[in-house]
């Protein structure tokens, strides 16, 4: 066999073989919903998924186990700690919500510590891309609901630990249901309509809420709705505009950063949950891992007109957050639609009919992606270079040309959109036009082993 | 900055977004010994290209949030601002 049919050969075995793997996760996923459901239906008339932990409260522990003694003694023999803090600990229970850069950390070292009882709440699944930083989920489970992904590996890691998975979307409907049945809440979510919810949410059920977060090689930490301190309406009342907001997916994020604040996070919430140290409210770290530099901002106290948390709220049960916001609770792109559909191309339109002839092949990502992948002959102008007209001046010349064709390409045919806008006003003789579904559909179109990040 | 009467050269702290926008993540500027917090935050938004952001950040002056952008703040050379919008990532 001559060596690329072995190659190409390999390539498709591999495929199929994590195809059938994530087949097989699917339905591994269905047996443990379907015996899930089938032990809480024979034990008690709840539902399965919907209801909190059956009370904790209702065996209250108030003696350690010769395997909690072993297990835990090096955080036993800590003076602040002790017995008593692994008693509350063990009696304890929080809910995570989003197992990823900050809930995977965060959820190991509450599991590891002896938290009793975990409440855990994703509704996505696990993919490569998550890896990295989400430490919790591997390879084996491709695919699988992140939730149930990252109760197998915190089982393996502590058997004791009681861990119910809520497989779903955190909404206003089922929030202060899954809420209540927890001491502490930690916010590891990705988007700003979820943490509105999630503060207002606390601030009603009167819950300790960590609030964690990140992106590229920053992090944020306070403690929100604890004692007199403020909530996250009281700092921040208005919502960011969905445009100056970045996900993780556009943005980048290095996984030590997350780590780093998921680890406090847990370390936050044992710190509550104990009653030990000075827990951080009323103040905001700020880490910046770029220099290594941690910041403790003194915040303000409890705003007097709060629309939550104040004598007198506006807000007295939950709203829509989405809408609130102007932003999906996930934080997942969504397509845009700026122009009409004469404006665009088809990858296999450019592919057959464009690329062999001349033209001006712009693509407008950052410099750090062109870097990853490009397309034969692409240029690349960022599009802040676009938007700013220091294009310009680089393609002068070709620019003279109204007849040379000009396309312009991304990632996903968001920013090359607004790109075909911008030069389009300049230049409204010349053939502008953008890819629709940017380097993504140019994988699933035209070369499949053009890679996707 | 624009300035009447006395100034001083104080440092400000871009995080996050506003470090973007701004294109650097320290600066320093001169600003009057007493100003309203409020025209302070206007003036920094357009000196910094944070109009965006305006509505939604923090403004702290040597580590401490201003809770109140009408009270007239004090500065000092070499004091410290920072500028610190929500991070929403996880």
């Amino acid at each position: 066999m001559i060596k690329s049919e072995a190659d190409s050969e390999r390539t498709k075995l591999k495929r199929e073989i994590s195809e059938l793997r994530a087949a097989l996760n699917r339905k591994e996923q269905c047996l443990r919903e379907l015996e899930a459901a089938v032990s809480v239906g024979a034990g008690a008339e709840d539902h399965a998924e919907e209801n909190a932990l059956v009370s904790p409260g209702g065996t209250t522990h108030t003696k350690l186990t010769n395997d909690d003694i072993a297990r835990y003694s090096r955080q036993l023999i800590l003076p602040d700690f002790g017995v008593q803090g692994q008693l509350r600990l063990k009696n304890s229970s929080v809910l995570i919500v989003g197992l990823g850069g900050l809930g995977c950390p965060a959820a190991q070292y509450l599991a590891a510590a002896g938290c009793g009882h975990l409440g855990l709440i994703d509704y996505d699944e696990v993919e490569r891309s998550n890896f990295h930083r989400q430490i919790l989920h591997s390879e084996a489970r491709l695919g699988i609901s992140k939730a149930e992904s990252a109760r197998i590996a915190l089982l393996e890691l502590n058997p004791h630990c009681e861990i119910r998975c809520h497989s779903r979307l955190l909404y206003s409907q089922n929030a202060m249901h899954i809420i209540r049945g927890y001491d502490v809440v930690l916010d590891c979510s990705d988007n700003v309509p979820t943490r509105y919810l999630l503060n207002d949410a606390c601030v009603m059920l009167r819950k300790p809420l960590v609030s964690g977060s990140a992106l590229k090689m920053d992090g944020q930490l306070t403690v929100y709705s604890y004692g007199n301190g403020p909530c996250y309406r009281c700092i921040y009342p208005v919502p960011p505009p969905p445009e100056a907001v970045t996900n993780c997916g556009d943005g980048g994020v290095l996984g030590a950063v997350t780590g780093t604040i998921g680890a406090m996070q847990a370390l936050e919430a044992i710190k509550v949950i104990v009653g030990m140290g000075d827990v951080l409210a009323g103040r905001l770290l700020i880490f910046d891992g770029s220099s290594s530099l941690f910041r403790n901002i003194r915040i303000r106290s409890k705003r007097p007109n709060c629309h939550v948390c104040s004598a007198q709220p506006l807000i007295t049960e939950l709203i829509d957050y989405e809408m609130f916001c102007g932003m999906h609770a996930t934080d997942k792109d969504n397509p845009l639609q700026l122009l009409a559909a004469d404006e665009r191309l088809s990858v296999k339109e450019y592919q057959e009919k464009l690329q062999p002839h001349p033209h001006l092949l712009i693509d407008v990502r950052p410099t750090a992606e062109f870097e990853i992948c490009q397309l034969p002959e692409a240029v690349n102008v960022p599009l802040v270079e676009i938007l700013d007209d220091s294009y310009l001046k680089r393609f002068a010349k070709q620019l003279e040309d109204k007849e040379l064709p000009i396309v312009l390409l991304c990632r996903r045919g968001n920013d090359s959109q607004i790109a075909v806008q911008h030069v389009r006003n300049r230049f409204p003789m010349h053939s502008i036009r953008d890819l629709i579904g940017g380097l993504h559909a140019w994988t699933n179109s035209v070369d499949p082993n053009f890679p996707i990040y | 900055m624009s300035t009447e009467g006395p100034v001083v050269n104080v440092h400000v702290l871009f995080f996050a977004k506003s470090r973007e926008l701004a294109n650097t993540p320290r600066s320093k500027v001169d600003v009057p010994v007493e100003i309203i917090a409020s025209d302070l935050l206007d003036q920094l938004v357009s000196r910094f290209g944070l109009t965006s952001i305006q509505n939604s950040l923090i403004l702290a002056h040597n580590e401490s949030y201003i809770e109140n952008l009408s009270d007239k703040i004090l500065l000092k050379e070499g004091d410290e601002l920072a500028i610190i919008p929500p991070l929403s990532g996880g």
